[in-house]
C-alpha cells in the first residue's frame, strides 16, 4: 500500500462527504420549493437524511467481504440516485399524492448509501493507520468536506448551475470516485473490469442528464422570472409557471402574473365579495376563468351556496389546482368541493349554448392582451351573460389597473353600459398588481353596499368598499368607445396603455 | 354560328385566335405533363403527410354539355309554370322572389348534387369553409330588396336610427386585413410600411378620387356607380370608363406608383380574377367606389362574413325554395314553342334517364356558355360569346395544426402577401367565437390570370395534386416560413369559369345588353355574367330581375 493510495482514500472521503451533503441540502431545498415552510421541510429532511445515514451505518456490518468492491458499488449507486433525484422529483411532483413518499423515499435510499460509505471506507482503511490517525483524518477531511458543500451549494451551484444540473455534477462526482478507485485497487477488488464498465456507463448516463436538464426548466425561462421555477408546463393553451420565492408562490400563464400568494387575497376578496355579500339569496354561482379556484375559495365561504359553476378553458390549470399539495392549501381544496363543478370549455362557446340562471357571476379572464381573449371582453359576450344573469343577480368582470390603463378599465365599464347593465366600477391596491379594477354589473339599479361582511376577511370591510368605490382623477372616467367583435378597440388601447409602462 | 352574316368577320378573327389558342394551350398542358412525368420518374420532393385531393364542379355535365353526347329520345313528360335551370344565387334569388310574390308552380333544376354555385361551401372537423364566394359587403342604404333579405335572414337584427343593426356574429371580426410587405406583416392592404413618399402622395390621391366618385352623381341624378351596377348613371362622362382598361386608365391619370399599382391589380384580380389590363376602368373604379353602405353598429363599408363564407347567405336564400328544387339533373335541350311556352330536355344524372319538362315560362339562371350550347336560338340572341370572359381560379382550403407568425400584426381575417401570384388566404376560423384554437383552416385563393383564360383553364384541368401543392405549398413558405411541416390537408378546388371577367366595354357594350333580353316573352335570362361583376348583389338583383319579368309576363 503506497503513499498515493492513501491520499486517493482520504480524497475520497472528502468528496462523499461534500457529495453526501450536497445531496441533503438538494433535497431540504427542492422540498421547500415545492411543498413550501422551509424551516419544516429542512428539518424533516436533514433528520430523514441523518436517520437514514445511521441506518446505513448500522447495515455496514453486515458487509464482510470484498469490502473494497461493496464501496465502489455503493459510490455508483449514491451517484446514479443522488444524481437523478431532483429530476425524478420535478417531474413527480404534478401528482402531489405521492410526491411526499417519493421524497422521503429517496432522501433515506440516499441516507442510508451515504451512511454506509464512511463505516466501510474506515474499514478499508483500518489496517493502513492507527485507529487514533484514522479517526483523527476521516473526521477532518468529512469535516472539511461539509463545510466546502455548505458554501459551494448555495455560493456557486445554486446560482450558476440550478438544482437539477448540481445533482447530476455531484452524481458525476460520486461515480468518478467510485471509477479512479477501482482503477487504482485493480488488483484488490474482484470483478474490477465489470465495475469499471458500470461505472463509465454511468457517468455517461449523468453526463447526458446534465446536458439536458436544461430541457425541464429551460435556462431561458428561468431568466425571465426573477424567483425559482417550480413547476412549468405546456399544456395546450397556455404555459403554466409556478415561482417560488420564500414563501411567496406565483402562478404565471404565458409570462403574466396571475397572482402571488402573500396579496393575492386581496384580490379574490374585492373580487367576490362586495357582490356575493350583496346577495345574502344568492344560491347558484358561475365563474369564468379562475381555474386556480381562488375566487371560488372565497365564494364557498358562504354557507348558503348550492352550487359553483367553474368554466375554464384549461384542464391541465384545473387538474393542476386540484391536484398539488401546495396549490391546494393555497385554494383551500375549493375545487374539490362536492358544490364545485368544473367545466373544461371555451367560454364564449359555452355562455352561448347555456340556458341556465345564476345569482353571481366572476367573470376572470386573463387580462385583454390579445384579439382572442378580446372576444371575452366584447358587447355581444356580456349581452350573452347578461341573459344568464338572475333578474337580481350581480356580475363582476376582472379589468384590468384604472391607473395604468384607465381607458381599458373604463372600456369595459362602457360596454357592460352598452348591453343595458347598470355596472359599480370599483378598484384597490394590489401590490403585485399595482391599482386594480372590478366592474360590477347589475340588471337593475338594485345595488346596495353589504354593511357587514362574513368574518376572517383580511381586506375587504364596509368602509373599505367606500373607498374602492371613489375614483380620484387620475383615474377617472374617460369616454372610450364600445369593445366589439368587430373593432376589438379594448386590445388596441390595453395594448397602447401597457406599452408606455412596461 | 358561321352561317350568320353578323359574325363573319369575328369568325374569321376567331380561327387565327383559335390557332394560337391552340399552340398556347399545346405548350402548357405539355409542359405540365412533362414535369409531372419528371416528377413520377424522381419522386422526392412529395409532400407525404399532406392529405387532400383536387375536386370542382361536375365535369360529366361538362363533358354531355360540351361534346353533345348522344342522349336517348325523352319519353316522359312533365309540366310545371315556370321553370328555372341554376341553382346559384341567381336561380335561388329568383326562387324566393316567385315565392314571396306567391307563385308556387315553379321548379328549380340544378345538376350538381348540391346547390349554391360559387357559393359552395365544404367542412371537416376543424371548420367549415367556402370553396368559392367568401363575403358580402354591407348593403348600399338605397338597396332596399337587399336589405329586406338581410333582415329576413337575420343578418340585419333591426334598424336604430334609421341604420341597419347587423347582426355582431356575421361583421367581420377585428382583426380584418393584413398585408406581408418588405419583410413584415402591417394592418390593412393598402401598403403603407417601408414605402415612399412619393407613393404615399399618389395613394392618397387615388383614395381621395374614390370619395368624390363615391358622391358623383351623373347628369341623370344617378350615381356614377351603383349597386346593381345596372343603376349607376348612363351618363356618357362615366360609361365611356369602360372604354379603356383601368391600367391605360391609370397610365392617363399618371399614376406610377409600383405599390398602388400593386394594390390596384391586387384588387382586381380578387374581385374579377383577372389584372388591370384585363378589366375596364369602368369596372375597375367601380370596386371601390360603388360601395356606400352605412350601419348603425359598424364602419362604412363593413365586410359580412361567416366561416362557410356566402354558402351562408346562400342557405338563407334557399330555405323557402326548398321543396322546389331537384338536384342531379340536367337541362341540355331548351327551345321555345311558337305558339308560348318552352320544352327543356333533362337528363337526370343518376339514372341517365332523359325527359322533358314543358314550362309557359323559363329563367335561365346559367352562365352564357352553357345557355348557347343548350338554348336553340342561342344564334338568335345577339351577342358574341368571344365577350364573354369567364376567369378560372384555385382555391384551396388548407387545414394547419399551427400557423407560423411572422413579424408585425398577427392573424387576420383576409391575409394577403405582396407581389405573388395568389391572393392570399382567408381565415376560416376567423368568426369562431372560442378564444383558442389550435388547429385552422385557411383558404386560399389563387386567380389563374397568367394566360389567357382558355389556356389557364385547360393548364389547371391537365395538373396533378402534386403539381397544385407545388404551386400553392412554395407560396405558402414565403408567405410564413416552416408551414409544410404544419399542414394536415390541402383541399383543392378548380373554377374552370370561376366568374365573368368585365372587360373593356363589355359592361357598357352591346354584347351584355342584347344577352339579357328575353326571348320571345317566354325565356327569361338571370347570371352574373350579364352584370359582368360577379358578386352576391348583382346575382341576388339579376334573380330578382328575371323573376319579375316572369311575372309581369303571366299578367
Amino acid at each position: 500500500m503506497n503513499k498515493k493510495l492513501h491520499v486517493l482514500l482520504l480524497l475520497s472521503v472528502f468528496v462523499v462527504a461534500t457529495c453526501g451533503l450536497i445531496y441533503e441540502l438538494i433535497a431540504g431545498t427542492l422540498a421547500s420549493y415545492l411543498l413550501g415552510d422551509s424551516v419544516t421541510q429542512f428539518s424533516t429532511i436533514i433528520g430523514a437524511y441523518l436517520f437514514s445515514m445511521g441506518i446505513g451505518s448500522w447495515v455496514s456490518k453486515y458487509f464482510e467481504k470484498n469490502i473494497v468492491y461493496w464501496f465502489i458499488q455503493l459510490e455508483i449507486l449514491v451517484g446514479i440516485v443522488g444524481g437523478t433525484s431532483s429530476t425524478i422529483l420535478f417531474l413527480v411532483f404534478e401528482n402531489a399524492a405521492s410526491f411526499r413518499i417519493i421524497l422521503y423515499s429517496l432522501v433515506g435510499l440516499t441516507g442510508i448509501l451515504v451512511g454506509l460509505e464512511i463505516p466501510l471506507l474506515m474499514r478499508i482503511l483500518k489496517d493502513r493507520y492507527e485507529f487514533k490517525d484514522l479517526v483523527s483524518r476521516v473526521f477532518t477531511f468529512d469535516y472539511i468536506g461539509a463545510l466546502l458543500a455548505s458554501l459551494v451549494f448555495p455560493l456557486l451551484l445554486i446560482p450558476y448551475l440550478g438544482l437539477v444540473k448540481t445533482s447530476y455534477l455531484v452524481g458525476i462526482l460520486n461515480v468518478t470516485v467510485a471509477l479512479i478507485v477501482c482503477v487504482n485497487f485493480k488488483k484488490e477488488v474482484k470483478a474490477a473490469a465489470y465495475l469499471q464498465t458500470s461505472a463509465i456507463i454511468s457517468i455517461l448516463g449523468l453526463l447526458i442528464g446534465f446536458v439536458y436538464a436544461t430541457t425541464i426548466t429551460s435556462y431561458a425561462e428561468s431568466m425571465t422570472y426573477s424567483d425559482t421555477i417550480i413547476y412549468s408546463k405546456s399544456t395546450s393553451y397556455q404555459r403554466i409557471v409556478l415561482t417560488k420565492k420564500g414563501k411567496v408562490l406565483r402562478l404565471f400563464l404565458n409570462g403574466n402574473l396571475q397572482f402571488s400568494s402573500d396579496d393575492e387575497y386581496r384580490y379574490h376578496e374585492a373580487l367576490v365579495h362586495p357582490g356575493l355579500q350583496a346577495l345574502p339569496g344568492a344560491k347558484d354561482i358561475l365563474v369564468m376563468g379562475g381555474g386556480d379556484g381562488l375566487a371560488v375559495r372565497e365564494i364557498l365561504r358562504y354557507p348558503q351556496i348550492r352550487s359553483v359553476t367553474l368554466v375554464d378553458l384549461d384542464k391541465g390549470m384545473t387538474e393542476l389546482f386540484k391536484s398539488n399539495t401546495m396549490l391546494l392549501a393555497l385554494n383551500k381544496r375549493s375545487l374539490l368541493s362536492p358544490k364545485v363543478k368544473v367545466i373544461n370549455a371555451d367560454a364564449f362557446t359555452w355562455t352561448r349554448e347555456q340556458k341556465r340562471k345564476f345569482d353571481f357571476i366572476v367573470i376572470d379572464f386573463p387580462d385583454p392582451s390579445n384579439f382572442s381573449v378580446g372576444k371575452l371582453y366584447t358587447n355581444t359576450f356580456y349581452s350573452l351573460v347578461k341573459e344568464m344573469l338572475a333578474p337580481n343577480g350581480i356580475m363582476v368582470v376582472q379589468s384590468t389597473s384604472p391607473y395604468v390603463a384607465p381607458k381599458s378599465f373604463w372600456t369595459v365599464d362602457k360596454t357592460l353600459r352598452s348591453v343595458g347593465l347598470h355596472t359599480i366600477p370599483y378598484h384597490n391596491y394590489v401590490p403585485s398588481f399595482g391599482d386594480w379594477g372590478y366592474v360590477m354589473a347589475t340588471k337593475n339599479i338594485t345595488y346596495k353596499k353589504p354593511d357587514h361582511y362574513l368574518p376572517g376577511m383580511r381586506f375587504i370591510s364596509a368602509g373599505g368598499l367606500n373607498q374602492m368605490l371613489y375614483f380620484p382623477p387620475d383615474m377617472a372616467r374617460v369616454e372610450t368607445e364600445v369593445n366589439k367583435l368587430n373593432n376589438q378597440v379594448l386590445v388596441k388601447y390595453f395594448e397602447d396603455e401597457w406599452a408606455a409602462v412596461l | 354560328m358561321s352561317g350568320q352574316p353578323f359574325y363573319k368577320k369575328e369568325s374569321l378573327r376567331n380561327g387565327i385566335s383559335r390557332r394560337a389558342f391552340l399552340l398556347k394551350a399545346g405548350i402548357v398542358t405539355s409542359g405540365i405533363l412533362l414535369s409531372g412525368c419528371i416528377k413520377k420518374i424522381k419522386p422526392g420532393n412529395s409532400y407525404k403527410n399532406i392529405k387532400g385531393s383536387i375536386k370542382g364542379p361536375n365535369a360529366k355535365a361538362g363533358h354531355i354539355l360540351r361534346d353533345k353526347t348522344p342522349l336517348p329520345v325523352p319519353t316522359e313528360a312533365r309540366k310545371v309554370k315556370t321553370l328555372i335551370i341554376g341553382s346559384g344565387i341567381s336561380g335561388l334569388s329568383a326562387a324566393r322572389w316567385l315565392k314571396i310574390q306567391g307563385h308556387h308552380d315553379f321548379e328549380l333544376i340544378e345538376l350538381e348534387d348540391h346547390i349554391g354555385g360559387n357559393s359552395h361551401s365544404g367542412s371537416n372537423a376543424v371548420s367549415s369553409y367556402p370553396l368559392g364566394a367568401h363575403y358580402v359587403t354591407i348593403a348600399n342604404n338605397e338597396d332596399e330588396l337587399l336589405l329586406d333579405f338581410f333582415q329576413e335572414c337575420g343578418a340585419i337584427t333591426h334598424y336604430e336610427k334609421g341604420l341597419p343593426v347587423y347582426d355582431e356574429y356575421y361583421l367581420c371580426f377585428d382583426p380584418e386585413e393584413r398585408l406581408l410587405i418588405n419583410g413584415q406583416w402591417q394592418e390593412g392592404l393598402v401598403p403603407d410600411f417601408g414605402i415612399k413618399p412619393e407613393d404615399r402622395d399618389q395613394i392618397k390621391r387615388f383614395f381621395r378620387l374614390i370619395d368624390n366618385l363615391k358622391q358623383a352623381k351623373g347628369t341623370d341624378g344617378r350615381y356614377a356607380f351603383d349597386i346593381p351596377l345596372d343603376n349607376s348613371s348612363a351618363d356618357e362622362k362615366f360609361r365611356d370608363l369602360d372604354k379603356s382598361s383601368f391600367k391605360e386608365y391609370l397610365k392617363q391619370e399618371g399614376y406610377t406608383s409600383p405599390y398602388l399599382l400593386w394594390y390596384l391589380n391586387y384588387c382586381c384580380k380578387d374581385d374579377y380574377g383577372q389584372q388591370t389590363d384585363k378589366v375596364s376602368a369602368w369596372a375597375g373604379l367601380h370596386y371601390f367606389a360603388a360601395r356606400r353602405g352605412k350601419a348603425a353598429n359598424a364602419e362604412s363599408n363593413a365586410v359580412l362574413t361567416w366561416p362557410e363564407g356566402n354558402g351562408w347567405l346562400m342557405k338563407k336564400l334557399a330555405e323557402g325554395v326548398k321543396e322546389h328544387v331537384k338536384q342531379g339533373a340536367i337541362c341540355y335541350h331548351i327551345a321555345t314553342v311558337p305558339n308560348g311556352g318552352i320544352i327543356a330536355r333533362m337528363l337526370d344524372l343518376k339514372t341517365n334517364k332523359t325527359y322533358t319538362i314543358e314550362a309557359e315560362k323559363a329563367i335561365l339562371a346559367t352562365p352564357q356558355f352553357v345557355n348557347q350550347k343548350i338554348f336553340e336560338g342561342a344564334p338568335k340572341r345577339g351577342f358574341s360569346l368571344d365577350k364573354l370572359h369567364y376567369s378560372p381560379w384555385f382555391i384551396a382550403n388548407i387545414t394547419l395544426n399551427n400557423l407560423p407568425q411572422g413579424k408585425g400584426a398577427g392573424l387576420c381575417w383576409d391575409n394577403v402577401p405582396y407581389n405573388t401570384a395568389s391572393v392570399g388566404y382567408v381565415n376560416a376560423n376567423q368568426q369562431h367565437v372560442n378564444a383558442v384554437e389550435n388547429k385552422k383552416v385557411i383558404t386560399y385563393y389563387l386567380p389563374l390570370c397568367d394566360y389567357e383564360p382558355r389556356v389557364a383553364r385547360l393548364a389547371a384541368y391537365t395538373r396533378t395534386y402534386q403539381q397544385w401543392l407545388d404551386i400553392v405549398i412554395p407560396e405558402l413558405e414565403y408567405i410564413h416560413p416552416g408551414i409544410t411541416d404544419n399542414i394536415e390537408q390541402v383541399d383543392g378546388w378548380i373554377w374552370g369559369h370561376g366568374m365573368i371577367a368585365p372587360d373593356v366595354n363589355y359592361i357598357w357594350g352591346a354584347d351584355r345588353k342584347n344577352a339579357q333580353q328575353p326571348i320571345d316573352g317566354s325565356l327569361f335570362f338571370a347570371h352574373t355574367d350579364l352584370s359582368g361583376i360577379s358578386i352576391f348583389e348583382e346575382a341576388f338583383h339579376q334573380g330578382i330581375k328575371a323573376a319579375k319579368q316572369v311575372l309581369s309576363s303571366y299578367v
